[in-house]
Parts: structure tokens; C-alpha cells; sequence
């Protein structure tokens, strides 16, 4: 497991610990830094940490939150983050990396398996069209690089909102969401039949889509 | 603004780093310290942008380690530039303390000494 994934976990664990008013507060908090991709991961996970440490020993001393983040949480997570160090171009790209091949991986593997039970009922043509796949893979990982950033955008203007405001946005982030879906369905449908067909046995796309989750499990770990 | 702020962030970044040159602290440690030295104003959540600043300029830097208490904490320990720059701002700071705190009191005592 990664380090980082390793402080995600305590942090779940350790959240438990606070009273309710002080845990509203800091995952207010926790939200609006991990929602922030500037950052490098390892260190916002590490002074989360921090901050939790801190606020479970100050609350036990009978310290609120408020005492601790001050008036405005917001601004106390602004100062935090514009002193936090960015997300390195290595971390970025085996991310993104770890993304794709899994994206693609559990397309290839599902596409298999499908077939293998489909098979048992009615012959199957196993050929795919390239053009397809690749417009249909690119379309995906373009939705949902725009559809995250959009989302996380919404979700971080209202993360210190009252109830109502957050409730709006999260309809609205939901909405958006369901229409970059809806792209990606319409882009596959538009285009069915595009580019060079191949024609592979069922347990190929399974050997291949395990290979590329593999590599995908492989690059993700390799990031901090 | 500009200078005030920045004026209060040099000694903000003086005073976390003293109390870390003594001895390697986690930060609820340390705004302990910070209290019982008399500055409770800086102590609670004002240290961790601060702390954060330091490391990104590589004046301390954070292990994590078990505590006294059990579970594992992150100390922060003063590096070879902390030491360095924390000796300079001390420098500054004293040379400028005394005469200072003298002409903020505003009894007018400064022009007795001329």
C-alpha cells in the first residue's frame, strides 16, 4: 500500500475520535484540501494528519475546532495551501498513466468475460472496431478530466457553506456529471463502426485487460 | 499590510524555530510550548502554516517517530539552513528589540537619551 494511502486510512479511523461538532468542521476542511489538485498529496495527507492529531489532544482539553482553525476556516485552509508544496509532474503523469490502463484495462477484460458468457447462449462476434475503441477511451478520459475538475470546482465553493447552499451544488456537480455520461454515450453511439476492425478470441481481451491493470496497479503504486 | 505581514511572518518563523532548535517537537507539542513561553496568541493553528512554510524552505524538516504518549507523530527538527537562518533573524531581531519596544512604550523616553 502507498504511504499516502496508508495516512487516508489512520485518518478514517483517527476522524472517529472527534465530537460531532468538531468532526463537521474538519472534514469540512479535509474536503477542500483534497479537493485541491495543486497540491502534492503526501504532504496535504500529512498535515491532515496533523491537523487531527491536534485537534483530538486540543479537544480533550476541553478546545473546540473554531478555536483551533480560527473564524474562517477557509481562509485558515487558503493560508495552509498556498504554503503547502505543488503535486510533482512525476506524481501527475503516473497517475494519469495509472488511469488509463486501468480504464482501458477493465475494458478489455470486461469486454472478454461478456463474451465468454455470452457465448454460452449465442454465437458472438468478437471483432471491435479500433477507431471506436480509441475515440470512445479518449472521449472517457476527457470527460472526466473536465467533469472532475468542474465537480471538485463546485464542491470547493461550497464546502463552507450552510446545508442548503451545499445541497445545491452537490445537485448541480450531479447534474454536470450526468451530462458528461451522457456524451460519452452519444459519442458511441455516433461513431459504432470506425476505423480497422479486429477480431480476437474471448480470453485474449481478458489476458490483455489483466496485463494493462496490472501495469495500471504498478504505476499507481509507484506514485507518492 | 505588505510589511506588516511579512515583518510578523519573520517572527513567526523565528519563534517556531527557536523552540524546535531546543528539542525535536509535534506540533501540538510545540503550541504548547509556545503557550507556556507566553505567546498564545501564536499557538494553536497559526503554527501549521508556518510549519509549512519552514519545510518548504528547507529550515526543518518533519520524521515521523512514536511519542511519549504512544501513537506516532510527526517531529520537526531543525536543519543546518534552519540553524543558520534561524541565527540571523535572532541577530536582526535583537539589535532591533530593544530600541524598539523603547519607542513603541511612548513616554517619549527615547529623547531623554539623546
Amino acid at each position: 500500500m502507498r504511504k499516502t494511502d496508508e495516512l487516508i486510512e489512520e485518518n478514517n479511523h483517527k476522524r472517529e475520535l472527534l465530537n460531532v461538532e468538531n468532526e463537521k468542521v474538519y472534514e469540512d476542511l479535509l474536503l477542500y484540501l483534497r479537493t485541491d489538485l495543486r497540491i502534492d498529496e503526501h504532504a496535504g495527507e500529512e498535515i491532515l494528519m496533523d491537523l487531527l492529531d491536534h485537534l483530538v489532544e486540543a479537544q480533550e482539553d476541553g478546545k473546540s475546532a473554531k478555536e483551533l482553525f480560527g473564524e474562517s476556516p477557509q481562509k485558515y485552509a487558503d493560508e495552509l495551501i498556498e504554503n503547502l508544496p505543488s503535486q510533482k509532474r512525476r506524481n501527475v503523469f503516473l497517475f494519469s498513466a495509472s488511469q488509463v490502463l486501468g480504464l482501458t484495462g477493465w475494458f478489455a477484460a470486461s469486454f472478454g468475460m461478456i463474451s465468454l458468457i455470452v457465448s454460452f447462449f449465442r454465437p458472438v462476434d468478437n471483432s471491435i472496431a479500433l477507431g471506436s475503441l480509441l475515440l470512445m477511451l479518449l472521449s472517457v478520459m476527457l470527460v472526466a478530466f473536465v467533469g472532475v475538475s468542474v465537480i471538485f470546482k463546485i464542491i470547493r465553493s461550497s464546502v463552507f457553506q450552510a446545508e442548503k447552499k451545499k445541497w445545491q451544488a452537490y445537485v448541480k456537480a450531479g447534474l454536470y456529471g450526468a451530462a458528461a455520461f451522457a456524451c460519452v454515450v452519444l459519442i458511441a453511439w455516433l461513431f459504432q463502426d470506425f476505423g480497422p476492425v479486429i477480431k480476437l478470441e474471448w480470453w485474449l481481451f481478458l489476458l490483455i485487460g489483466l496485463v494493462l491493470l496490472a501495469f495500471s496497479k504498478l504505476m499507481y503504486k509507484w506514485s507518492e | 499590510m505588505a510589511l506588516r505581514s511579512q515583518l510578523l511572518k519573520g517572527v513567526l518563523d523565528a519563534c517556531v524555530m527557536a523552540v524546535v532548535e531546543e528539542q525535536p517537537v509535534y506540533g501540538y507539542e510545540l503550541s504548547q510550548k509556545l503557550q507556556a513561553i507566553g505567546l498564545p496568541d501564536i499557538s494553536d493553528g497559526t503554527i501549521y502554516p508556518v510549519l509549512l512554510r519552514l519545510q518548504k524552505n528547507g529550515f526543518i524538516r518533519g520524521e515521523m517517530r512514536p511519542s511519549a504518549s504512544g501513537p506516532n507523530r510527526k517531529y520537526y527538527f531543525l536543519t543546518d539552513q534552519g540553524q543558520a537562518e534561524l541565527e540571523q533573524i535572532a541577530a536582526e531581531w535583537l539589535e532591533i528589540a530593544k530600541p524598539v519596544s523603547q519607542l513603541l512604550k511612548r513616554g517619549g523616553g527615547y529623547e531623554k537619551d539623546r
